[in-house]
Parts: C-alpha cells; structure tokens; sequence
C-alpha cells in the first residue's frame, strides 16, 4: 500500500487543509472576541485548556490504541477494553494503598502474576518447559512474593505491575471468550464481548468496594505547578507535563515494536490478511494474544495516569464505560486500525472535549457547554462514519465497512 | 399457530408416488401427487387447533388464578416478563429478523417511557411540579396533558378518573410514536453502514440520548437527573394490560415476520447485496424494521415506567438492552417463541436471583463454587461426549473437577479455618451469572436455544428425521454386525473408566 502511494504520485486535495486553516482562524478569532468581552478569558485560561486537552486527549489516545489494534488484528471491537482499564487502575490502587501483604496471599497472588508472566513468554519460547520459560517465572515469583510482603509501592511501580496484571488479563480474556470464537460471525463476537464487558463491570463491584474511590499515590507530579503566560499566572499540576511524556514514550516504544521486530512485522501481516500470514507460517493465535497484552498493558497505564490526574476513581460498575466508549469513538474518528488514527483521534476528541467548552464557557447570559460535553464524542463519532467512514487518517474502508 | 417448519417430514417424501414404479394407466402423475400431498403443517389441524385453544385457555386460567391469589410479588414479575417480553420481542425484529445487531433499545424505550409518563401524569402531580422550585419542567411541558387535550376537544366523559385507561393508551400510542420517529432517524445511518459500525452507531446514539436527556434544554422535558415521580402504575402493574399489550406485539411480530414484508427482512439478514438484485428496497425496509421495532420499544417504555411509577434516567442504562441481548441470544435469535423463553429466564434470575446476592460465610460460598465447578465440569464432559471428542477427559475438564473438589473439601471440611470465619456478600451475581450465561452460549449454541425455529405443535410432535426407525436400525450393519459389538463395549468401557471422581 504505502509503496504504491509513494510509487504513483497522488493528486492531494487542496480544501482539507484550506478547512483546517478556516477552523483554526475561527478559534483565533473567537478567543479574541471572548477577551474582548471579559478579560478573564485571558491567555492564561486558553493555556489551561490547551494543556487540559493535550493531557485528556493523551490518555484518549492510549486507550484507543487498544480498541484499534485488537479491531486491526481480529475486526472485533473489544467492549472489555473499557473494564480492562477499569481493572488496572484499581489493580494499582491496591497496589499502593495496601502493602504490605501478608505472607499466604502474597504467595497465591506471587503464583498467578509469575504464571502469567510464563504464559507470555511462552509465546516467544513455545514451550512451558523452557529453561528461559522456568527461569523467568521463577524470577517472576520471587519479584512480586518480596514486593508484596517488604516493599512499599510508589506509583510507577505500582503502574508497572498493573499492566503487567492487566496483560495477563487480556490474554485470559481472549483465550476463554475470544479465542472460541474465530471464524464466528461478527455479531456473536460482539455479543461476546458486551458479556465479558458486563462480567467485568460486576466482578468489579464484587472485588472492589462499588464506590468512588481517591487515588492518590505519594508523589511530587500531582503537586502545584505554576506557569507565566503573557504575565498571567497559570496554576495546573506537574501530570499536565508527565502525562503527555508517559504517553508519548509508551507510544515510540509501540511504534519500535510494531516496526522494528519480528512479532510486529508479524502482527502487521496478521492485520492485512489473516489467512495468508497464517500460510506464511506465523502463528496467528499467538499473534493475536500479543495484540491483546499490549493493548491492555496500554490501558493499565492510561488507568494510572487516569487516577492521578482526576484524583478519584469511579464506581467499577461504571469507571470504564465512558472512558472506554470514548476512547473507542476517538479511535474511530482517527481511522480504526490505524495506529497513529488512534492517536490523532484522542488528541483531538481532548481538545474536542475541553477546548469546545473553554471557547464556549459560562457567563451570565450563557449558561455553557459544559453538560453536553460527553456526548460529543457520540456525536462525533457518528458524523466521521456517515461522512467518512475511515477516519482522518485511516485507509479508504468502504469496502469492509 | 401452524408455524412453518423448513423440514419436509418422511411422509411428505413417502407420499409422493415413485415416479419410475407409476403404471402407465394412471392418469397423471401430477393429478396423484396434488391429491395426495399434504404439506405437514395442515395435517393434524383439528388436534393442532384442539391444542391451541386449550393452551391459551390455560394460559389465561393461570393468568386469572395469580391476578386472584396473594402474591403481589408475583404479580408484578409476570407483568414485567409481559413488558420486557415488549421490547425483546421488538428488539428481535431488528437483530433477529433483519440481522442488525442495534444496541440503542433503551434509547427508544427512554423516548417512549418519559412521553407517556408525562401525558399521564396526574393533575395533583403536575401542580406540586409547578410550584417547585427544584423542578426544571418548563410551562409547557407541565402543559403537554392527554386529560387537558380531551377537555379541549370537548370530551369531558373521557377526562374522569375512570377512563383513565383510555388517556394511558392514547399516551402509549404517542410515546411509541415519537419513539418510532427517532427509530426512522436512527435507520437513516443503516442505509450507509454496516456490521459493527452501525452497532456501535446504535449503541451511541442510545448512551447520547440518555446523556442528553439530563442537560438543561432537555431537561425542560424530563426534569433532569430527578424525573418526574407519580406516574400512575395501575397499568403497569397489571397482569391484563401488560399481558394484552404483549400478545399485540407478539400477534403483529408473528404476522410481520411471514408477510412479504418479513420474507425481505430476512433477504436482508442472509445476504443484503442478494436481496438487493433481487429487487428488495434494501433502505425502506431496514427503516420500517427500525420504525416498527422502535415503536414496540416506546410502548414497552412507557408500560416499564408505569411498572415502576416513575420516570428515572437510571431505569434506562445500557444494562436493559443487556438482559435483552441474553434473552435474544439463549431463546434463539429470530425466534419469537424463543425470545419469550428467553425474556422470561432473564426474569426470573433477575428477580429472584436475591440468595445469590446476600451475604454468606466463606465456606459456603466455597461448597457453592466447588458444586459448580463440578457441575461445569460435568456438563464439559457429557457435551464432549455428545461431539464424539476424544479425550472425553481432557486437561481442561481434569482441572476444572480437581479445582471443584478442592473447593467442595475445603468448604465442608474446613469450615473451622480462621480463614473462612468471614462472610462475603455476592453483590452483582446475578449479572455474573448472566453473562457468564451469554458467554457460554455464544461459544456452544451461537444460535440459541430454539435457532430460528418456532414453537409450534407440528414441530412439537414432529418426526425425528435424525433418529434411524426401526427399520432402517434392521438395515444398519453397523449396530447389527457382532464384528463391531467388541468396538462398542470397549468405548464403553473406557467411558465408564474416565467417569469422574
């Protein structure tokens, strides 16, 4: 595909990019105007937003990088993806609110976490058996049995071993309810996947206490952070600048391993044509488990970050629907099955959410767009797919849509 | 109730004359077959009649018995089966009979549910609403009255308490059309797309109309994030009515489905783009199929807010189009029949599943997951046995029967641990199960419980085309030959030596 373009020079449409410049005049303009009328709407307050975006859209962006590459791999659109997040921010949220553990249970859960970890790297070894395979599930034992009866979890420890918890819940849910299901038709995937959503919704509120619950892990990051905007004071907090840092390595570290090794040149030909890579020798099965690990180690750490920019953390019944779903629409208005559609579709459903409202905010004869901003990712959502079904950045689907 | 069975039984096929054997003074072949032809499902009318007159005459018994007897409870479970029986029957027409997986129901049943309650919000209610300071209804909204309308065209007999029932339909009529209008605009982005996109369209449009529903200018029409309390629930609650309503949507389903009209909905389920040559309005009848669907949702909407008494947001999350989905899947998607079985199996669990949410010691909540680990395991093992899977025994089974059995002793024998002196609330089993529930069948019987067949006495007392008479097992030299017997004991054996422990 990419050959071909870059082969056959393609005749560019000039109005996208005349649109965007329009769009971006009438932002301009309207900021102006909003000053104009009350100098509270200063530079400073359109610096807030602009980074609240920035920051909202990235951990957008690392949840529809999970819908989008699991919907690349199998065409399945993961609802689970939204309770997988779910369960990683209050994966480490016990992580680091409730060490040290005592000795039994940190043995079970010790047993589980490093069997897990051979599972996957059973992909890589293909044998449980394996030296490498025993070896690394003894060292994964012994890790997580000291962790949790001495050490004190910080936050990024904690985000570390979430997403490793989260990974191996991925690749559970898709070999018990996925994997049977290969070949079926595409509703009773689907079907399957709003169940094993709703069994996560429940077993949240039987694990996990069904209120809201505070996340907040000792560290400097969710501290005062003061900026200087054209002489206006900025107050935020230091997860404005990590967020955006965190999310953008995890990124080029996807971007490496899907280019640069051989499960990701395998991942990439499982997604143009399943049947013929699995010709070709790759082990599709195995393919599509990692596809599933990596997605929801990403969920994990938008979970994390999640927590520690708002503060709290839902309900489980209800803390990963409207993430999720989000996250799922801005995958699809970057161009599901797109690695960098799901980015560009966060980042610009954060600026959608935020920066509409900034541009449009309460004042005494206006009451504001503040309530209707969830559903502009619907709304949004829904126009991409009449008007264009394969997103901003996506290749032409019309065929398989 | 002579539902069509796709299968031919053996005596349509015995009944028709062998065409090489016919003597040739016969006087034509055709004359013979059309004579002696009769399709299975007009034989046996008068039994088949016999049996659905008595059936429904049972049906209504029982009805009156319980409308009768003492349990309120029980009453109020029927009359929800009845409503929610409403909408998955409609919710079929669409994922069923047209093939369109739609996850926005409860969209369509919000829609319907808050305009009937407001029509028929009571006189003394809409006052208290007026004065309030806390309620966001606007004027006019307070003002949008069926009683008010029926004293404006002068119909005074219909605006008393005792035609009350009159004014409750005119309301279920309106809300399941304003419904219906939104059903044609939610059609309008099936005609662009397809399969899960146009899921995950329905599914926003049934979450952004319940997100909109609690903003400002919406909120002028449905109070916000308060409702509106005082609906009248002596509908609602009614065995009659809810029963009456049900089996009008059921009759209109059943006859939709076998009209020209359901024939090219099911073209569009097999195969759009075939159905399409074959000169079906592909886009008209995808729209009607929303329309009508979303009409049935709005009446079941506003029959679930007369059940409960008021209009909430929170009684129309997507958990509703949930339970519906399992009751499609596991009563058999396509089948009405199936559907109702469906409904009612969802209704049972959801209102008394109650044990399994209450709180319990640890060691029975271990003999509880120790016997249904068996229990899977068992059942494991007679479903591989039934495929002819060999190992009958494998891995997965041994694991899950060894984990069942730990649990068992541990639950019975180790009651005294420290460990399991705490008791454990089940909050949210009954979810669990469900879904478990929908797991399970997608993965084993994708196609339901009934498939797309309906329930009727022909197919009841139907020929078994896949059991060998006795005739043919006399032919067989398979079971006859005493060569093959040692081959058969041996299987057994080997059966009854995997047995579980």
């Amino acid at each position: 595909m990419s050959a071909i373009s870059s082969t056959f020079a393609r005749k560019r449409n000039w109005w996208p990019g005349l649109i965007g410049l329009g769009l971006i005049g009438l932002i301009v303009w309207r900021m102006f105007h909003l000053y104009s009328v009350n100098p509270a709407f200063n530079a400073a307050f359109f610096a807030g937003a602009f980074v609240r975006s920035f920051q909202l859209g990235s951990l957008y962006a690392l949840i529809a990088l999970g819908y989008t590459m699991v919907y690349g791999i199998i065409r399945l659109i993961n609802f689970a993806h939204g309770e997988v997040f779910m369960v990683g921010a209050f994966a480490a949220y016990f992580m680091f609110t409730l060490t040290p553990f005592a000795w039994p249970w940190a043995i079970i859960i010790a047993a589980v976490v490093a069997y897990g970890f051979m599972q996957i790297l059973n992909f890589w070894r293909g044998h449980m058996l394996d030296p490498v395979v025993l070896a690394g599930g003894v060292l994964a034992f012994g890790t997580v049995a000291v962790a949790l009866i001495s050490v004190k979890f910080g936050w990024l420890a904690a985000m570390v071993a979430s997403m490793f918890i989260t990974g191996v819940l991925g690749v559970t849910i898709d070999r018990v309810a996925y994997r049977p299901l290969r070949g079926a038709p595409r509703n009773s995937m689907l079907i399957t996947a709003i169940a094993v959503s709703f069994f996560l919704q429940n077993f949240g509120i039987l694990a996990f206490s069904n209120r809201q619950t505070p996340f907040r892990p000792p560290t400097f990051w969710t501290g005062l952070l003061k900026f200087e905007v054209f002489g206006e004071p900025l107050f935020t907090s230091w997860m404005v600048v990590l967020v955006p840092v965190i999310t953008a390595v995890l990124v080029v570290a996807l971007t490496l391993f899907v280019t640069r090794t051989r499960l990701g040149k395998a991942m990439r030909a499982t997604a143009q044509d399943a049947e013929t890579a699995r010709m070709m020798g790759v082990n599709v099965d195995r393919v599509i488990a990692t596809t599933f690990l990596l997605g929801s180690m990403l969920a994990a750490a938008a979970a994390v970050l999640w927590g520690m920019t708002f503060g709290s953390i839902n309900q489980p019944a209800i803390f990963g629907i409207l993430p999720g779903i989000k996250a799922f629409a801005a995958a699809v208005i970057g161009g599901i099955g797109s690695l960098p559609g799901a980015v560009v579709g966060g980042v610009l459903l954060g600026f959608l959410e935020n920066f509409l409202t900034a541009l449009f905010p309460r004042t005494a004869e206006f009451p504001g767009i503040t309530e209707y901003k969830d559903t502009f990712a619907f709304l949004a959502m829904i126009l991409i797919l009449l008007v264009r079904p394969s997103g901003i950045v996506g290749e032409d689907l019309s065929e398989k849509v | 109730m002579s539902a069509i069975n796709g299968k031919p039984s053996r005596e349509d096929v015995a009944d028709i004359p062998d065409v090489a054997s016919r003597d040739i003074d016969t006087p034509n072949g055709d004359e013979i077959a059309a004579a002696s032809y009769e399709p299975h499902y007009t034989r046996n009318r008068l039994r088949n009649g016999l049996l659905t007159i008595g059936g429904l005459v049972l049906l209504v018994l029982a009805l009156y018995l319980v409308d009768q007897g003492t349990s309120v409870k029980l009453r109020q479970v029927l009359a929800m089966f009845a409503i929610w029986g409403i909408a998955t029957v409609s919710l079929n027409l669409i994922n069923g009979v047209t093939g369109i997986l739609s996850l926005g129901h409860h969209g369509f049943m919000l829609i319907g549910g808050y305009t009937t309650g407001l029509l028929i919000l009571p006189a003394a209610t809409r006052d208290n609403l007026a004065a309030s300071a806390r309620s966001e209804l606007s004027d006019f909204a307070i003002g949008l009255s069926v009683e008010n309308w029926m004293r404006a065209l002068g119909l005074d007999a219909l605006a008393t308490p005792e035609t009350l029932w009159v004014r409750f339909l005119v309301a279920l009529f309106i809300g399941g059309l304003v419904a219906a209008v939104f059903g044609v605009i939610v059609g309008f982005p099936s005609l662009r797309l397809r399969g899960d996109y146009l899921a995950i369209v329905t599914f926003g449009f049934g979450e952004a109309i319940r997100l909109l529903a609690s903003t400002p200018i919406a909120a002028r029409f449905t109070n916000g994030a308060l409702g509106f309390a005082g609906v009248p629930s002596t509908f609602g609650k009614s065995i009659w009515w809810t029963f009456g309503l049900l089996s009008i949507a059921v009759f209109v389903m059943a006859r939709l489905k076998y009209s020209s009209y359901g024939r090219a909905l099911q073209g569009i389920r097999e195969d759009e783009v075939a159905s399409e040559a074959m000169g079906v309005n592909t886009s008209y009848h995808k729209v009607l199929a929303f329309a009508i669907s979303a009409f049935f949702a709005g009446v079941a909407g506003g029959l679930w807010v007369s059940w409960v008494g008021t209009a909430r947001l929170d009684l129309f999350l997507f958990f509703l189009t949930f339970y519906f989905l399992v009751a499609i899947s596991v009563g058999g998607t396509g089948s009405i029949t199936g559907v109702l079985m469906g409904t009612a199996l969802v209704v049972w669990v959801r209102q008394y599943g109650d044990p399994l949410e209450q709180s319990y010691p640890l060691s029975t909540w271990a003999v509880a997951a120790g016997t249904v680990l068996l229990l899977g395991a068992v059942i494991a093992y007679v479903v591989r046995r039934h495929k002819r899977l060999k190992p009958r025994i494998n891995s997965v089974v041994v694991t899950v029967a060894a984990l069942g059995v730990v649990a068992l002793l541990v639950g019975l024998f180790g009651s005294n641990l420290p460990a399991l002196q705490n008791s454990w609330q089940g909050f949210g089993m009954r979810a669990i199960t469900l879904s478990v529930l929908l797991i399970a069948i997608m993965i084993l019987r994708p196609s339901g419980l009934m498939g797309r067949s309906e329930f009727s006495w022909a197919w009841l007392f139907r020929e078994r085309l896949d059991e060998p008479t006795d005739e043919e097992r006399g032919q067989d030299a398979w079971l006859t030959n005493p060569a093959f017997k040692a081959a058969a004991a041996e299987d057994e054996l080997s059966d009854a030596e995997g047995e579980e422990p």
